[in-house]
């Protein structure tokens, strides 16, 4: 007598139930199917979206800018035209090269000042950066529209533009631009590159120039305005915090301030995509404990027989549980080939956007975890949708079926 | 001795409290052949239940083989039914997903005594005894009911237990049927030396039974 339920008697059983009963078993399959592949499809494409959304904002701006507290009392008179200078620059870069979550930290100095192309006029910010630590920073390369990166701003009389702003201006790559700065300098600069980053407000007001050229045309009233840091974890704001306490006036804006619409819209799309996936499954799992529940009492008579040749209620549950396991595992392996195929034939469909040039088509993320968890949910449910029907299967009594007929 | 039950009470709870069987004394051996007959509502079914442990639920006790059976935990029963007891019902109750042979191996089949070619061909052995080889390989339901009953008696012989129980295993069948049924059951009590306890109505092998029992009122009438 073999007393482990998992052997070869028992699944020949459960084989032969699920073979019997082709139609409802591949109904049953199928509603696993479709639950597990519109919860990869719908996974893969939200985090791509959310990923591409990240990578379009945050990519463009650093994660935390650390810059200097506006003295009121030296700026009257000078009609805010001039951006504070960081003092403590050193001290801050140690502390930023100690900290264990910054990723890399790049130094600009900002400056207003009006830019004349031949026919427009207009202000601007000019971000002053050092070519070499600022690639690090931003992936300009994949955003430009023409010409080339801060590889060209060695030249020192280079600029770098956002598409908006070079509209605006009616400059071209190669053009020549005069920059007037607050104090009255004025430099003729060269445009080298185009960039979009597909955020209006970025591709209307940014330039790039050597923060050199700036600082040199600045004289005695330059120095580095602005710190950029990029992080490892950008959740972990423990950094912000702790510039705070430990430096005087200076102000710290982290990522979150400025993008709170994309961040909310991020968690908003999390819970709706989980919520709708978890449903599905569900409903799926609905489908099989139906399914298994009818197969249980149509089939009790036939339990009641098993049950007076010497299969234990253990037996039943097993017999019934492995119907159940087949069904999901079947669901979730072809629910996930579907739905990697799905989210590969989105994945090419092309995506029409203007001002968007680092993607082509939809945005959909593959990763071996989604399918893993929408597999294992998929059987998951239906190892809980089998265990009730399969539970009421072990508790037939045989007399009193037997004595009904 | 194979099978010794003594004063056995069984009560019926709902509706309201209500005994059936009221202090049943019954002795079998080996190469016996008992009918148990009396009027429906008698006891002679719950009898039955009791004797071939599937109700567990009586007063008095019940040795079979010598063993308790009141004894046994829940999962021994069942073990001790599948080695020792062979059941025949009045409706055919073979499984209808399974086909004939697959039907009279699985109680050998949850034994698993035995690997699969040797109980291939216990069954098939079994199965030529009660005229039934050339079906083996046909799905269950397209078999008569005849047929179906006969391979219902290789079935409960599959494990060759000491003990057949049948539960008017003619019932739903012709006279013809009927006695080819009783038939193939005395032989097996007689050439395999079992112990076949029946129920029935069919008054001709009420006859030509070897002991007869009557049931009145969930007692014995001597």
């Amino acid at each position: 007598m073999s007393k482990n339920v998992f052997n070869s008697v028992n699944l020949f059983i459960a084989f032969q139930y699920l073979v019997a009963r082709k139609k409802q078993s591949i109904l049953a399959t199928l509603g696993v199917l479709l639950g597990v592949t519109i919860f990869i499809v719908m996974i893969s494409f939200m985090t791509g979206v959310n990923g591409f959304l990240d990578d379009a904002v945050f990519n463009g701006s650093p994660d935390i800018v650390i810059h200097q507290k506006p003295d009121k009392v030296k700026l009257k008179g000078l009609f805010g035209t001039k951006t504070p200078v960081l003092q403590q620059v050193s001290d801050i870069a140690t502390s930023l090269g100690r900290h264990d979550n910054v990723k890399g930290f790049a130094q600009q100095t900002l400056s207003p000042a009006i830019l004349l192309s031949e026919t427009q006029q207009l202000p601007v910010s000019i971000n002053g950066v050092f070519p070499d630590r600022e690639y690090k920073m931003v992936d300009l390369e994949r955003r430009l529209v023409h010409g080339d990166g801060f590889e060209s701003l060695k030249d020192e009389n280079a600029i770098l533009l956002g598409v908006s702003l070079a509209k605006r201006l009616q400059v071209f790559q190669g053009d020549e631009l005069r920059m007037i700065l607050p104090n009255g300098r004025n430099h003729s600069l060269t445009v080298s590159g185009i960039f979009s980053f597909g955020i209006s407000t970025i591709d209307n007001l940014r330039t790039y120039v050597n923060a050199n050229t700036l600082q040199g045309l600045l004289e005695n009233e330059s120095g580095i305005t602005n710190i950029h840091v990029k992080l490892k974890d950008r959740e972990d704001l423990g950094l912000k915090n702790a510039l705070l306490q430990q430096y005087g006036g200076i102000i710290v804006d982290d990522w979150m301030d400025g993008n709170k619409t994309i961040v909310i819209g991020n968690k908003v799309r999390n819970v709706m995509t989980w919520t709708i996936s978890f449903a599905l499954l569900l409903v799926a799992g609905f489908g099989i404990y139906n399914i298994m529940n009818i197969t249980v009492i149509q089939k009790r008579k036939d339990i009641a027989v098993l049950k007076t040749m010497g299969y234990a209620g253990k037996d039943l549950v097993f017999i019934f549980l492995a119907q159940s396991f087949v069904i999901g595992s079947i669901g979730s392996l072809l629910g996930s080939f579907f739905g990697y195929l799905i989210s590969y034939a989105i994945s090419l469909a092309p995506l029409e956007t203007s001002d968007f040039i680092i993607v082509d088509t939809y945005p959909i993320t593959f990763e071996v975890k989604f399918y893993l968890l929408g597999a294992s949910f998929g059987i998951l449910t239906s190892l809980l949708a089998g265990y009730f029907p399969s539970k009421k299967a072990s508790r037939v009594d045989p007399v009193t079926i037997i004595r009904d007929i | 001795m194979i099978l010794k039950a003594e004063h056995i009470s069984k009560y019926f709870h709902n509706p309201k409290k209500h005994r059936v069987l009221n202090g049943v004394s019954l002795n079998a051996e080996a190469g016996e052949l008992i009918s148990i007959f009396g009027e429906s509502g008698s006891g002679k079914s719950t009898l039955l239940y009791i004797l071939s442990t599937l109700d567990m639920d009586f007063e008095g006790t019940l040795e079979i083989l010598g063993q308790p059976t009141k004894a046994l935990s829940q999962d021994g029963l069942t073990d001790f039914r599948n080695r020792h007891i062979g059941f025949v019902y009045q409706s055919h109750f073979l499984l209808p997903e399974f086909n004939v042979l697959q039907n009279v191996m699985l109680p050998a089949l949850k034994l698993g005594e035995k690997d699969n070619q040797a109980l291939r061909e216990d069954a098939l052995s079994l199965l030529d005894e009660m005229g039934m080889k050339t079906f083996a390989d046909r799905p269950s339901y397209q078999l008569s009911g005849g047929q179906q009953q006969r391979v219902a008696i290789a079935r409960a012989l599959i494990n060759n237990p000491v003990l057949i129980v049948a539960d008017e295993p003619t019932g739903n069948l012709d006279q013809k049927n009927s006695m080819l049924i009783f038939d193939l059951l005395s032989q097996i009590t007689k050439e395999r030396s079992k112990t076949v306890i029946m129920a029935t109505h069919n008054l001709t092998i009420q006859k030509k039974s070897q002991r007869l029992v009557e049931i009145i009122d969930g007692s014995i009438r001597l």
